[in-house]
C-alpha cells in the first residue's frame, strides 16, 4: 500500500517535473522566472511529501530523506541562450526573508555526507546527487541544466532569491522577488 | 551543442549491457558517436531519448553509432522505460565512467568524432534529429 502511494508521487513529481522541461524549452514559463538577456532562471518549490516519494523510490529510507524533503526546496531551471559561456556556484546564490535576514543553500555535498553517515545505498546517493542543482556549473551556449536544492532553514515569506552567475563580462544577478516555500 | 576547442581524446568508455555484454567505444573507431549519460528519473532524458533512436535511423551503421550510458540504474527500471533499443545502452551503475568523462548534470551528451577525439558536448535536453545536429554529424562523417 505504501510502496504504492510512493509510486504514485513519484509519478506525479516527475510528471510535473517533465511538463516544467516542456515549457522550459518552449520559453521558460515557469512558477517563477527572471531573465536577463538571454539567461533565464526558472524555480518551481517543491513539496516535502512529492520529494519524499521521489527519494524512497530511488532506495532512500523515510527517516534519512525526511530532513531533506522538510526543508525549504525547490526545482531550479537555468538555460544560457547567449554565445559565451556562464558559470555559476551555489555558494554564491541566497534568499533574503521578509525580515531581512540572509539564508544561503544547503549544498548537495552537505547533504551527501548525510547520507554516507546514514548508510544510504550507492545507487539511492547517485541518483540523489545528480537530481541536485550541481554545487558549480559551466553552461555553454545553449546548455540548460536543472536540478533540486533547499534552503538552510525556513524562510519567512515572501523572500527574494539572488542568484549570481559570471560569464567574460563579468559578475551578474537574476533576482526573484515574492517567493514562497510549497507545502503539502 | 558546443565544440570542444582542444578535442581532446574521448576517455575510456567500457560497460556491460542489458545481457551483460561489454561494449567498448573503441569498437567504434572510424565512426562518428553519439554519447548520451542519461537516467531514467531525469525528466530532461527522457524526453530526449526517442531523439536517439531517431537520429540514429538517419544515417548509416558503420558510419555513425549511438551508445546511451544509464547511470546509477538497474536493467530492470530501464527495460520498463527505453524497451528495446536499436542502439546499445550500457550501464555506469557507480558512476565512474560519467566522473571520468567529467559529467556535469545529466544529460549530457558528446560527438566522438572518427579519430576517436571529443569534438561536441551538449548539457541540458537536445532533439538530436534537429537539424543542426543533423548537420554537425554529417559535418564529421
Amino acid at each position: 500500500m505504501q510502496e504504492g502511494f510512493v509510486r504514485v508521487w513519484s509519478f506525479f513529481l516527475m510528471a510535473f517535473l517533465f511538463a516544467w522541461n516542456v515549457a522550459a524549452q518552449d520559453g521558460m514559463e515557469m512558477r517563477y522566472l527572471v531573465r536577463q538577456g538571454s539567461v533565464a532562471l526558472g524555480v518551481n518549490p517543491l513539496t516535502a511529501s512529492a520529494r519524499k516519494a521521489f527519494y524512497e523510490a530511488r532506495g532512500f529510507t523515510a527517516t534519512a530523506i525526511r530532513p531533506y524533503a522538510e526543508a525549504c526546496g525547490f526545482s531550479f531551471g537555468m538555460q544560457n541562450a547567449t554565445d559565451r559561456t556562464i558559470r555559476t556556484a551555489l555558494s554564491d546564490w541566497h534568499a533574503v526573508d521578509a525580515d531581512g535576514a540572509r539564508i544561503t543553500l544547503t549544498l548537495p555535498e552537505a547533504w551527501d555526507a548525510q547520507w554516507d553517515k546514514a548508510g544510504m545505498p550507492s545507487a539511492a546517493r547517485i541518483a540523489f546527487k545528480w537530481a541536485q542543482f550541481q554545487t558549480s556549473n559551466v553552461f555553454e551556449p545553449g546548455d540548460w541544466i536543472m536540478g533540486m536544492a533547499t534552503l538552510k532553514s525556513v524562510p519567512k515569506a515572501p523572500f527574494r532569491l539572488v542568484a549570481r552567475y559570471q560569464d567574460n563580462k563579468g559578475d551578474h544577478e537574476l533576482v526573484l522577488d515574492k517567493l514562497e516555500c510549497a507545502y503539502d | 551543442m558546443s565544440p570542444l576547442a582542444a578535442v581532446p581524446p574521448a576517455p575510456t568508455l567500457r560497460l556491460k549491457d542489458a545481457d551483460d555484454k561489454i561494449v567498448e567505444l573503441a569498437q567504434y573507431k572510424g565512426c562518428v558517436v553519439l554519447i548520451n549519460f542519461w537516467a531514467t528519473w531525469c525528466p530532461p532524458c527522457r524526453k530526449e531519448f526517442p531523439s536517439l533512436g531517431r537520429v540514429r535511423k538517419l544515417f548509416k551503421p558503420g558510419e555513425f553509432e549511438v551508445i546511451a550510458v544509464n547511470v546509477g540504474e538497474d536493467p530492470d527500471a530501464v527495460f520498463s522505460f527505453a524497451g528495446i533499443t536499436d542502439f546499445p545502452v550500457v550501464f555506469d551503475r557507480d558512476s565512474k565512467t560519467m566522473g571520468a568523462w567529467s559529467v556535469r548534470g545529466l544529460p549530457t551528451t558528446f560527438l566522438v568524432d572518427r579519430q576517436g577525439r571529443l569534438a561536441y558536448r551538449a548539457t541540458g535536453g537536445r532533439e538530436f534529429d534537429d537539424p543542426e545536429i543533423v548537420n554537425l554529424i554529417k559535418a564529421m562523417l
